[in-house]
């Protein structure tokens, strides 16, 4: 059986941040992806970050992800297994990995610290005839448009003016593809209002209070039908509108990817704001397991950027906790704890402060 | 909660509920159930459902054969669909000694009325034909065999019972039991104390505890039994296909995911553990791969865990307890308790109401343990 100090399973932005932190305090690291290449969503993500300058801001998804990668091959003491998916956790802390498309070899691995970042998945919408070709999740498409130069449609319907629909319809717009409407649930626009405004100057109405409430089509899609709804959700008779589309795209938000966790026996907690069960953590992003560490999306829904920084936290904190030396800790965790501090000063993290304030397990002592 | 009750069921699983029907159904009134998770939570929802009328002794060949007849109908009767699948169990053999037992087998079952019969490997193939016949010599089919869902029939018994009066308290869980002069007094739960002069244990996996709070000592043990379910694919085959020796059973379900176990005494985990290891899962896949070797190209998409009751001779503890008044137990059921319910729920009301049951179980009790007339099932994985 392999053995390593610390696994790490999920190659996002997390995951990277979190092999490269605690490598470079000389911790062995087994970075585990199912991803054909490493760097989890941001090799689809073509927009430029916000935030500080430590925090890639001004830079590309792609380019970050570019720059983390080269690092994790700087790096020797980090073994790499891609193209591979985690299958379980079990009772005597072994780790199953199945590698390879078809999946016929079972490798196992034990590890004195898990962290994991194993990302989010896209939530589902029920509507009438939702399973038909043309239905998509905005990870997909961005999949398909922006790592494969593949354009899903040729009108499309976005659901939910969250970021990632308002960044999603505007990259489906320079591609050249007509985005018919976007349209959201609750009553105001969930994303940055200067994303909402580029793409209403190119023509694409955003209506809010609607929602999608069937599509048709015999092949594929072919129409959808939207309506608008009251303040519980429901849609109201008679508020029907119809839209010629061949292309629904769900931007309906994204729920952590925690079996692994619940696997574990981690402590969990179904927090709103952070968009489902998550696993508590104190502020190193340990969770009530002693070996399991947590970053990114897994923890709870947020950007690049924090799921970076959580990574860092956890890669340092996990290293830290085998042995592995760094001089100034305290100072570097503060620093981290800082910034992304910083990083969540705005209004639109006011939620996601509250969700990680449920999840929090404080410490006696610090 | 109610304060005194004529009847307290310990375990809301299949055994507890069907018991709770059948009492409520020939007339007792004032019956609870008492679960301390949620109905079905326990090894009834964990099973694999599997329910088969081919065993070596007459005892055992008669209760099967008559829970299939109750099976048979039970989705009218308890107006809820089960999703009986009849589609049999193919029985393999590996060894001489083992054909001579399943033709003793098929002779006694044939004799009741069940329609095993014996198979050659070449039939076996006609039956399940992805079948890879390697080390195979032949097998024995009962083509009436089946299986249900699980949870659906505990559920169907659980409402119909409450249906007829019997109430359900999940996320109760029994704490004591208070006895005087060798009598059942009370129950006494995290929810409060019911008097009650009947209680019933049957809390499967947690039997044992349950009869050490009422004082009594079960000679039964806890033991996990692992099952994984492979994704869906199209219909391959459909009986159920099981060998004793080579120690396995698995089945493709009609929604096309393959579910199969294997019983592993010498190194399972004794207790309530029912945690899943990567062993069993590896394990199984080779069976499975061997068997039925086009699985290769399939995926398992779960695992999970129940426990087996055991008893000393792997056959239930049915029956009053001789020095406990009103404690009533069936347990013990050691991997077929899903499959007996139907007939044992039905029984056990008799014994309890009528004191006697339509089908002898006096062989059983629990008496037989020191009296050492331990029943001998040969056919068991």
């Amino acid at each position: 059986m392999r053995e390593t100090d610390i696994a790490i399973i999920g190659g996002g932005p997390a995951g990277l941040s979190a092999a490269i932190y605690a490598a470079s305090l000389g911790a062995k690291i087994t970075l585990i992806d199912d991803g054909l290449e490493l760097g989890g969503q941001l090799i689809k993500q073509t927009h430029k970050f916000f935030g500080s300058e430590a925090q890639f801001a001004g830079i590309r998804g792609i380019e970050i992800a570019k720059k983390l990668i080269q690092e994790i091959e700087r790096c020797k003491n980090i073994e790499l297994i891609t193209n591979a998916t985690v299958t379980g956790y079990y009772e005597d802390e072994v780790i199953t990995i199945i590698q390879g498309a078809d999946g016929n070899i079972m490798k196992k691995l034990k590890a004195q610290r898990i962290i994991v970042a194993t990302g989010a998945s896209e939530n589902m919408l029920p509507f009438i005839n939702n399973d038909l070709p043309g239905v998509y999740g905005a990870g997909a498409v961005q999949t398909l448009m922006n790592l494969y130069g593949v354009v899903p449609g040729n009108n499309v319907l976005m659901v939910g003016a969250g970021n990632i629909g308002l960044i999603v319809s505007y990259q489906l717009l320079q591609a050249g593809i007509k985005v018919e409407a976007i349209v959201e649930a609750l009553p105001k626009i969930g994303g940055y209002l200067v994303h909402a405004s580029k793409i209403r100057r190119l023509g694409v109405p955003i209506y809010t209070s609607h929602s999608l409430k069937e599509v048709y089509g015999t092949d594929w899609v072919e129409k959808a039908v939207i309506s608008k709804v009251n303040k519980n959700f429901e849609f109201i008779p008679e508020t029907e509108k119809e839209l010629e589309v061949d292309t629904i795209c769900l931007a309906v938000g994204l729920s952590p990817l925690s079996d692994l966790l619940w696997q574990a026996g981690c402590q969990m907690k179904y927090i709103v704001e952070l968009g489902g069960y998550v696993a508590l953590r104190d502020d190193h992003m340990k969770s009530s397991l002693d070996n399991i560490y947590i970053a990114g999306d897994v923890a709870g829904i947020e950007e690049a950027s924090s799921a970076m920084l959580e990574g860092k936290i956890a890669g340092l904190n996990a290293a830290v906790s085998l042995g592995y030396r760094v001089d100034n800790f305290l100072e570097l965790n503060i620093n981290l704890r800082k910034e992304l501090k910083e990083l969540r000063a705005n209004p639109l993290s006011e939620k996601v402060k509250i969700g990680l304030e449920k999840a929090l397990i404080k410490r006696e002592v610090d | 909660m109610i304060k005194k009750a004529d009847i307290v069921i310990i375990g809301g699983g299949i055994q507890g509920c069907s018991i709770a029907y059948n009492l409520a159904k020939k007339g007792a009134k004032n019956i609870v159930i008492l679960e301390k998770n949620t109905c079905a939570s326990g090894s009834s929802g964990r099973c694999g459902a599997g329910i088969r009328q081919q065993f070596g002794t007459k005892m055992n060949c008669i209760l099967a054969r008559e829970s299939m007849k109750i099976f048979e109908t039970l989705s009218e009767e308890l107006d809820y669909d089960i999703e009986l699948n009849q589609a049999g169990y193919l029985i393999l053999a590996y060894t001489e000694k083992e054909i001579n037992q399943f033709k003793k087998n098929v002779v006694l079952e044939q004799s009741l009325g069940i329609e095993a019969k014996m198979v050659t490997p070449e039939e076996a193939k006609e039956i399940v034909p992805p079948l890879n016949l390697e080390g195979i010599i032949g097998g024995t089919f009962c083509p009436t065999d089946g299986n249900v869902n699980p949870l659906y029939t505990t559920f169907g018994y659980a409402e119909a019972a409450q249906r007829l009066g019997v109430k359900y308290y999940p996320f109760t869980e029994v704490t004591e039991i208070e006895t005087e002069d060798k009598r059942i007094l009370s129950v006494i739960t995290n929810k409060g104390k019911i008097l009650t002069p009947i209680v019933v244990n049957a809390a499967g996996g947690y039997s044992g505890p349950v009869g050490k709070m009422a004082g009594v000592d079960i000679p039964v043990y806890s033991q996990r039994h692992q099952i994984l379910i492979t994704e869906p694919i199209d219909p391959l085959w459909k009986p159920m296909l099981m060998s004793f020796s080579e120690n396995y059973y698995f089945q493709q379900l009609p929604d096309g995911g393959v579910l199969g176990g294997y019983g592993d005494p010498e190194h399972e985990i004794i207790g309530d553990n029912v945690g899943s290891s990567w062993q069993f899962s590896r394990t199984m896949a080779k069976k499975m791969v061997k068997l039925v070797p086009i699985l290769k190209e399939v995926h398992m998409v779960r695992q999970w865990a129940g426990l087996y009751n055991m008893s000393p001779d792997a056959q239930p503890i049915l029956g009053e307890h001789p020095q406990l008044k009103g404690f009533y137990m069936s347990v013990g059921f050691s991997g077929h308790g899903f499959m007996l319910a139907p007939v044992t729920g039905r029984l056990i009301a008799e014994l309890i109401l009528d004191g006697k049951t339509s089908i002898p179980i006096d062989k059983l009790d629990i008496g037989r343990f020191k009296r050492g007339e331990l029943i001998c099932e040969p056919s068991v994985v």
